[in-house]
């Protein structure tokens, strides 16, 4: 029993680091200020998992196993995706230096259309971003 | 350009402190005719609209239209570094 008790606190502890580390992230997204390096996010999120194993190691109750396992995938999560998210362009279609821009309309955040046309003459900056977060 | 849509942009534009025009592109348009648009697998949060995203990248253009300079990010997480920028503007721009 006393080494259930053991599994179960180191789980919760693993499940509050994964929590806390996940609430703190989305947190920073929200406020579009997460940093360049995520290296301390990794090392959380890794450590939270690893707990999580241990606590299983100790042994714990049924339902003590929740916290644990959760904080297990978790914790893997954000490592594994940041490991394989390449990025993967058509090599046909993808634009290259020397090409001309290509022209288009879109809508601006005021949902009015801007035609690439107003670029003519112009040096332009053009950045492609995934979203806010 | 982002999959941002138009009301998110004017939301969280502050955030930036941009001043710059910023445009949706949800349905991945533009991004196509640029060929950006990421082939590789991507951890968008549940919310997101987005069928796909971006290659996060930025482009140098020339008063013709063409592209003088690019930079495509590797990792989506990551995006093009200002001072990378900065220095491509300096050499591109103020020749």
């Amino acid at each position: 029993m006393a080494r259930n008790t053991t599994g179960t606190k180191i789980g919760l502890a693993a499940a509050t680091i994964a929590a806390a580390t996940t609430a703190y992230w989305f947190y920073l997204v929200d406020e579009v200020a997460l940093p360049a390096d995520r290296s301390l996010f990794v090392v959380l999120f890794l450590l939270a998992a690893v707990l999580g194993v241990l606590a299983l190691v100790k042994r714990t109750s049924w339902l003590g196993a929740v916290p644990p396992l959760l904080a297990i995938v978790i914790g893997l999560f954000f490592p594994v995706t940041m490991s394989v998210s390449e990025q993967i362009v058509a090599r046909d279609t993808v634009i290259e230096v020397g090409d001309t821009v290509p022209r288009f309309t879109s809508v601006d955040g005021s949902g009015d259309t801007f035609d690439s046309r107003v670029l003519n003459g112009h040096l332009v900056l053009i950045k492609f971003f995934r979203a806010h977060w | 350009m982002s999959v941002d849509l138009p009301e998110v942009i004017a939301d969280r534009r502050h955030l930036h402190g941009l001043t710059a025009t910023m445009l949706s592109d949800q349905q991945l348009a533009v991004t196509d005719l640029f060929g950006l648009r990421n082939q590789g697998f991507h951890s968008a949060p549940g919310t997101e609209e987005a069928a796909a995203l971006p290659v996060p990248a930025t482009l140098l253009v020339d008063r013709d239209g063409t592209v003088l300079w690019m930079d495509l990010s590797e990792n989506y997480q990551r995006r093009s570094d200002p001072s990378v920028v900065l220095a491509a503007m300096k050499t591109h721009f103020d020749p």
